[in-house]
């Protein structure tokens, strides 16, 4: 009776000094194992189900077609106005709103209206989706109040001109109302990281605040500007509800093509549909490196 | 007439006085620094010489002409950063070269000043560096070379090594030093380190709440001081309760042993005076023209080159008294009776 | 010399700096004043919150709503058991690991919402999980899908506020005092990051209570999200009470996370489109 315990003393005492770093890395890695579990479910496993999709033909043979198929006119045209919508509400989203983060940061305005702009860009940054696009008809559809008062006061008919809230500038405005608080959001921060010294140091030297802003003040800014940019785009790219619920799926995004493929095979080819979506990731992907790439440098740069 | 002349100047902020009655002549080619602790208006004063603020009152005059409301862009004065400043976007070389350029200055020209400047500061081959690669004391010599490379009328310098290591700082100041001699420029220093102040200027401004508390060399601002906020804030001081001053026999008492004195100070002595004596005054022992102090060691502190020994004379009185560690020295023990002596000279009344 | 003074110079950067304000300030408020209008305009000619009156009194209106709000707690409370004690972990003992953590809570960036429904729904259907099969593996998937979704704000929330803990010193004096892993976890670590949970409890309800893409896909109109949109379709004056209703729970849990935050400038970036 008394043997067994002895026994495994010994036993202990003899294999502690090697078994005990291995067994504090073997729990270590359980410690994380949960978290690696549950991403490997639920994102790696999707994602990489719908590569591999992307790669079969009906039949399930090997094949590079659904790439291929990604250049017929009607899916290259869904990129082609899905990356422009990104593009555009971008740069307008980015310049809204840096100009409005520069008026809060080195403008010269009092401390409160900072501290407001940046409560409400964080709600407006969250406030997307369906209630964006009712609020939008509400303001710009063919009875909105905007649309009504341009009319009756103005006399000008936005719908007579070609705008439809419907169509791409519809959307691109509608875009606009998360993009430039996400943009004020993520550039604030760059601007507070100009220091007062540069400023002085320049003027100091002789520069102009116009030599000041072209030379110093804007080179610094560059890449988290264009990070920034590359966020929004990325923002707009892969948005999907705001779009259905304010043109009811009439707009070829790819987005809206990849929600209808979901809901039934329209593409007549579940590979061509995986196709799509890899290629949204790769988009995206992109986007992000070159994003991780401009933050790297300029945290180099504001590094001490 | 001399060179860079501050009148009367003040500068206010909302209900605060940074500086007040600020009056001082710089001649052309001195080395000024103005010293003081955090908040006493010296980096203000300086800033109003760079036109960063505008003055509430008073004027400032440079080579003759009142730049007081010229813009710092066209002022012409060169000015070296606490934190460098560096542009993090450009090389070294273009960072030297930026204010000739926004001068537009010809691109040869240019090159030329920036090969100069770089020499200057033994720095030739970090031209094309960029700052986030550099120490901060190459960073800091860096920002040196770009102030001077516009042939500044004027060298400000802000408390420029105050963010590096001792060892640095002590090496970049012998260089900012042999530099200003070399180009015999005008400068201006804001320090709160009393050895910087006094190791590199031609003249000391100390500076207290705003105001100036004296000018002088710096022999004049440790020898002489006329304030005892100078007093104590550069070096150490004893200040000494005295009572039965006679200030015609110039003579006291201080715990009850009797003291002679020859300066009483320029300014009028407070209502209690109390006599000041610099703790590397005295001696262990008696001899000639001294005050002979008798006490009781209270404790012994080893500094390594020097050791503070506090004496206590009596009445709850505490002297500080530094003597020089040599083999030679007798050392006294805690609890032992001791005399010290200091020169009639050396003590002055507060 | 001819050149601007000072003075005059600010004044014209405080002008130049207003307009843009204001300009931001117009593209914020106009839709907002148009649809609460709008929301009023439910009988001829008089203003009327009969809009409102109709969605506070549709039984689907708080079905929905409670239902998001329900897999808006799951998830909450899923994000910070999976993301707090590993991000805790990783920098206590496998610091290695770090930069691979970050990588992986970074992709649900690069995969769209939309992405992420079509894969979860294609692997999650067929076997061996097969969850969209019954009520409450749709709901674990849905719950899921949001977790994922608000992996990358709660991740560097609380990542931050790890850095701003000496976790390591922390966890030593914890040990030498004789606290075990449960007592460290409950009255240690989690305490000190009261801040960075909270804020990313609410950034994710604010989130997931409105959410649309995955909602429909997954669970229809069960979710908050697809009810609105059903709303859009066929009542004009209602849709934009729903609009007015969802911005003012937006506001909430972006004023909550303010007075959490106080004095902190940390973004609060979301991502349902």
């Amino acid at each position: 009776m008394s043997s067994k315990p002895n026994a495994e003393i010994v036993q202990t005492k003899r294999d502690a000094p090697q078994a005990r770093p291995a067994m504090a890395r073997w729990r270590d890695w359980l410690g994380v194992t949960p978290f690696f579990l549950f991403t490997f479910l639920f994102i790696v496993l999707p994602s990489v189900y719908l590569l591999v999709g992307a790669f079969r033909d009906t039949r399930g043979q090997i094949t590079l077609k659904n790439f291929v198929g990604l250049f017929a006119p009607e899916i290259l045209s869904a990129y082609w106005v899905t990356i422009r919508i990104s593009a555009v509400t971008a740069l307008g989203g980015g310049l809204l709103g840096f100009m409005m983060a520069y008026a809060v940061t080195v403008g010269g305005l009092p401390r409160w209206v900072r501290t407001i702009l940046l409560t409400f860009s964080g709600v407006a940054a969250n406030f997307a989706g369906v209630p964006l696009a009712f609020a939008f008809i509400a303001t710009l559809g063919r009875t909105g109040m905007v649309t009504v008062f341009l009319k009756t006061v103005l006399g000008l008919d936005l719908y007579d001109q070609g705008f439809s809230l419907y169509s791409f500038w519809g959307l691109s405005f509608t875009y606009l109302y998360f993009q430039f608080p996400l943009m004020v959001l993520t550039i604030t921060p760059a601007l507070d990281g100009l220091k007062r010294e540069w400023r002085e140091a320049a003027e100091n030297l002789g520069a102009s605040t116009f030599q000041y802003w072209t030379r110093v003040a804007l080179p610094i800014l560059m890449p988290p500007i264009l990070g920034a940019m590359i966020l929004l785009f990325g923002n707009s790219f892969g948005a999907y509800a705001t779009a259905l619920s304010l043109t009811g799926g009439f707009i070829n995004l790819v987005t809206i093509v990849i929600g209808s493929q979901i809901k039934g095979d329209i593409l007549y080819n579940p590979g061509l549909g995986y196709a799509l979506a890899v290629g949204m990731v790769i988009v995206m992907a992109t986007a992000m490196m070159i994003y991780f790439a401009l933050r790297r440098r300029s945290e180099r740069w504001l590094r001490q | 007439m001399s060179f860079l002349t501050l009148v009367d100047i003040s500068k206010t902020f909302g209900a605060t006085v940074a500086v007040a009655d600020f009056n001082l002549d710089i001649e052309k080619g001195e080395f000024v620094s103005f010293l003081g602790p955090s908040g006493c208006g010296k980096t203000t004063t300086l800033r109003m010489i760079a036109g960063f603020e505008l003055p509430t009152t008073g004027n400032i005059t440079l080579d003759g002409a009142d730049i007081t409301f010229q813009p710092s862009n066209q002022r012409n004065v060169g000015m070296v950063f606490q934190a460098y400043a560096l542009f993090p976007n450009m090389t070294v070389a273009q960072n030297i070269g930026f204010g000739l350029q926004v001068r537009k200055t010809p691109p040869a020209e240019v090159r030329r000043r920036v090969d100069e400047m770089l020499t200057l500061i033994h720095l030739e081959e970090f031209a094309s560096r960029y700052p986030y690669q550099m120490s901060g004391g190459q960073q800091q010599r860096v920002a040196l070379a770009r102030a001077l490379a516009i042939q500044p009328r004027v060298l400000l310098l802000d408390e420029p090594l105050s963010a590096l290591d001792a060892k640095i700082r002590v090496e970049l100041r012998l260089e900012i030093r042999r530099i200003q001699q070399t180009l015999g420029i005008t400068t201006v220093y804001v320090t709160h380190d009393q050895e910087e102040a006094l190791s590199l200027s031609d003249r000391v401004v100390v500076m207290s709440r705003g105001r100036m508390e004296q000018v002088g060399t710096p022999y004049e601002i440790y020898n002489y001081p006329t304030t005892e906020f100078v007093a104590s804030f550069v070096g150490q001081l004893n200040l000494l309760p005295i009572a039965n001053l006679d200030r015609d026999a110039r003579s006291c008492t201080l715990a009850g042993q009797p003291i002679r004195f020859e300066h009483s100070g320029d300014r009028p002595i407070s209502d209690t005076p109390r006599l000041a004596i610099r703790p590397e005054e005295f001696w262990l022992g008696d001899g000639q023209e001294r005050n002979l102090l008798r006490g009781r060691v209270e404790t012994l502190i080893f500094l390594g080159a020097i050791i503070r020994v506090r004496v206590d004379i009596g009445d709850g009185v505490l002297i500080s008294a530094d003597l020089f560690n040599a083999r030679s020295l007798n050392l006294p023990r805690v609890g032992d009776e001791v005399l010290v002596s200091f020169p009639v000279h050396a003590c002055w009344l507060i | 010399m001819n050149t601007p003074t000072p003075r005059a110079k600010r004044h014209a950067q405080t002008l130049w700096s207003w307009f843009w304000i204001l300009a931001g300030v117009l593209y914020f408020v106009v839709p907002l004043i148009a649809t609460f209008d709008f929301s009023l305009r439910a009988k001829k000619d008089v203003l009327t919150f009969l809009a409102y009156e109709r969605i506070f009194t549709d039984a689907a209106f708080w079905r929905t709503f409670s239902f998001s709000l329900q897999m808006a707690f799951f998830a909450i409370v899923v994000s910070i058991l999976l993301v707090v004690p590993t991000a805790y972990w990783i920098r206590l003992k496998l610091p290695r690991l770090r930069p691979m953590v970050e990588f992986v809570s970074m992709l649900p960036f690069v995969v769209p919402a939309i992405v992420l429904v079509f894969g979860l729904i294609r692997v999650f259907s067929g076997p061996p999980f097969r969850l969209t099969n019954t009520f409450a593996g749709t709901n674990v998937l849905l719950v899921a899908g949001y977790v994922v979704l608000a992996l990358p704000y709660t991740y560097r929330a609380v990542d931050t506020g790890l850095g701003a803990i000496d976790v390591r010193t922390l966890t030593e004096a914890a040990q030498s005092l004789g606290a075990g892993w449960g007592t460290i976890m409950f009255k240690i670590i989690f305490p000190n990051l009261r801040v960075a949970i909270l804020s990313g409890a609410f950034l994710t309800l604010a989130t997931v209570i409105g959410e649309y893409t995955l909602a429909t896909f997954i669970v229809g109109n069960k979710a908050f999200g697809p009810y609105m949109s059903l709303i859009g379709q066929n009542r004009t004056y209602e849709s934009s009470s729903l609009a007015i209703i969802s911005f003012l729970l937006t506001w909430a849990f972006m004023g909550l996370i303010q007075i959490f935050n106080r004095g902190r400038a940390e973004g609060h970036l979301a991502g349902a489109r």
